[in-house]
């Protein structure tokens, strides 16, 4: 394996920072060598500062993204921490859907928007689906528009294809859940048509403009912003505020704070778990 | 970690008689039976960390039962298939429903012991990560009792010192009166 030299994990550690947001300080040289050691050697460099200059030319953006699947973290389960899915299921979802029906006056499908704003693999998105799924079983009746992003292709493509192996379906999910919602496929386990069908998939750096996304009604941005400096995790949540509805809400995960960081959001307490909103 | 607790399972003793002296030479912990009826009630009273069996056996439990009366006992229980040439798909097969690996008869005893350290070491891996998995997991929720308490004791304080700035920036309220509403906003929180 290539060692990284001080100077080169200066140069790599920038350039990932730049493509990614992801902060790796001097501590994190044995991450680089075990992440991107093998492509430094496929691509034939002699060093990982070579790697970052081929990267940065490579119109194709083929190494950029290797490089971001690589040291993108994708660690994640079915219901993980289960609370922000409780508050979700009797808090969130109830008082959302009673103010929007009544917004519509009954003469459009009421219209909830939800963003999985780093949805890894899949499965907080499709955990969201099923708490929808299980809450309102005539989904058809409203407008429900589930969205989950992020930054790596290969995590949005396993997320969007909706198979799972034993070890990932045994985090989190229930024998009950498992039957319901999934289908055995050659050893592995996929999602169900109707639950793949209510989520949509798409590729978004956290870090850049927000465009095209509208307004959003509930956020779960959770596990992310603790791979941000201070900066970035300053810029995500301006970037966050700008697109949640006024009286949307904001998950994040369950070892994070925004004091510090961001005023403009409120912290509420349901039950044991935290969720935020615009002051 | 602990000796693994294997079962070997063949209707042929010298196929049977080898594995047990090889793999008890080795250190391994094994019991043997001779046919799948037996090892079907070996599998029901106790735990084996991996099962190497014959696929084909007469008495009407072959190697395909064995493997599905160990995972249904245990998934953690590995089973490993020993086949004749002719039989190469219906191992192929076995292993989509859960078999660990398969060998061809003659049985060589060098490569079982390999696929065997393979296992263990697959078990060791998986051991290691349901650790790492448990120590997140209790850290990160003591961690989130803390941050959240927090997180609210501060959004608390700052609303209490909003409010005694507006006290205090408020022009039309008498200095002595000011300090007393400062110390009734204190003491009501």
């Amino acid at each position: 394996m290539t060692k990284v030299t001080t100077d080169d994990l200066k140069i790599i550690s920038k350039y990932i920072l730049d493509i990614s947001g992801i902060e790796l300080d001097e501590s994190k040289a044995y991450l680089v060598e075990t992440r991107l050691g093998h492509m430094v050697k496929e691509y034939q460099c002699s060093s990982y500062g070579e790697l970052c200059r081929k990267a940065k030319i490579d119109s194709s953006k083929t190494i950029e993204n290797r490089i971001i699947d690589a040291i993108s973290t994708n660690e994640t389960l079915f219901f993980r921490d289960t609370g922000p899915f409780e508050v979700l299921q009797h808090k969130i979802l109830p008082d959302l859907i009673d103010k929007r029906t009544e917004e519509s006056s009954g003469l459009f499908p009421t219209t909830i928007r939800i963003w999985s704003a780093a949805c890894s693999t899949g499965q907080e998105v499709y955990s969201i689906a099923m708490v929808l799924k299980e809450l309102l079983p005539d989904l058809k009746k409203y407008n429900i528009k589930l969205l989950g992003t992020d930054i790596s292709d290969s995590a949005i493509g396993q997320a969007s294809y909706g198979a799972y192996n034993k070890f990932e379906i045994e985090r989190g999910l229930s024998k009950q859940k498992l039957q319901k919602y999934f289908n055995p496929n050659g050893g592995n386990w996929k999602i169900s048509d109707e639950i793949r069908a209510m989520v949509t998939f798409g590729k978004r750096n956290l870090l850049k403009p927000f465009v095209g996304l509208g307004k959003i009604d509930i956020i779960f941005c959770r596990n992310v912003a603790i791979y941000f400096n201070l900066e970035g995790k300053i810029k995500l949540f301006e970037n966050i505020a700008s697109v949640l509805e006024p009286d949307g809400f904001l998950i994040i995960g369950s070892t994070e704070s925004l004091t510090g960081i961001c005023s403009i959001f409120e912290p509420k307490r349901y039950l044991r778990t935290i969720y935020y909103q615009l002051k | 970690m602990k000796q693994l607790k294997i079962l070997a399972v063949d209707d042929d003793p010298f196929t049977l008689k080898m594995l047990n002296k090889k793999l008890d030479k080795e250190g391994y912990d094994i019991e043997t039976a001779s046919d799948g009826v037996e090892a079907g009630k070996l599998i029901s009273q106790k735990f084996y960390d991996i099962i190497i069996t014959d696929l084909v056996m007469p008495g009407g439990v072959d190697g395909i039962d064995v493997l599905e009366a160990a995972k249904t006992k245990n998934k953690q229980t590995e089973v490993i298939l020993l086949t004749a040439h002719a039989s190469v798909e219906n191992a192929v097969d076995a292993m989509r429903k859960g078999a660990a690996d398969y060998l061809q008869k003659p049985v060589n005893f060098y490569e079982l012991t390999l696929r065997m350290e393979k296992i263990r070491n697959y078990k060791k891996l998986l051991k290691n990560a349901q650790d790492l998995r448990e120590a997140m997991d209790v850290t990160e929720q003591n961690a989130a009792q803390t941050i959240q308490h927090l997180e609210m004791s501060v959004a608390e304080l700052q609303s209490v010192v909003s409010k005694i700035r507006q006290v205090i920036m408020s022009q039309s309220v008498d200095p002595a009166k000011c300090v007393d509403r400062v110390f009734d906003i204190v003491s009501s929180c």
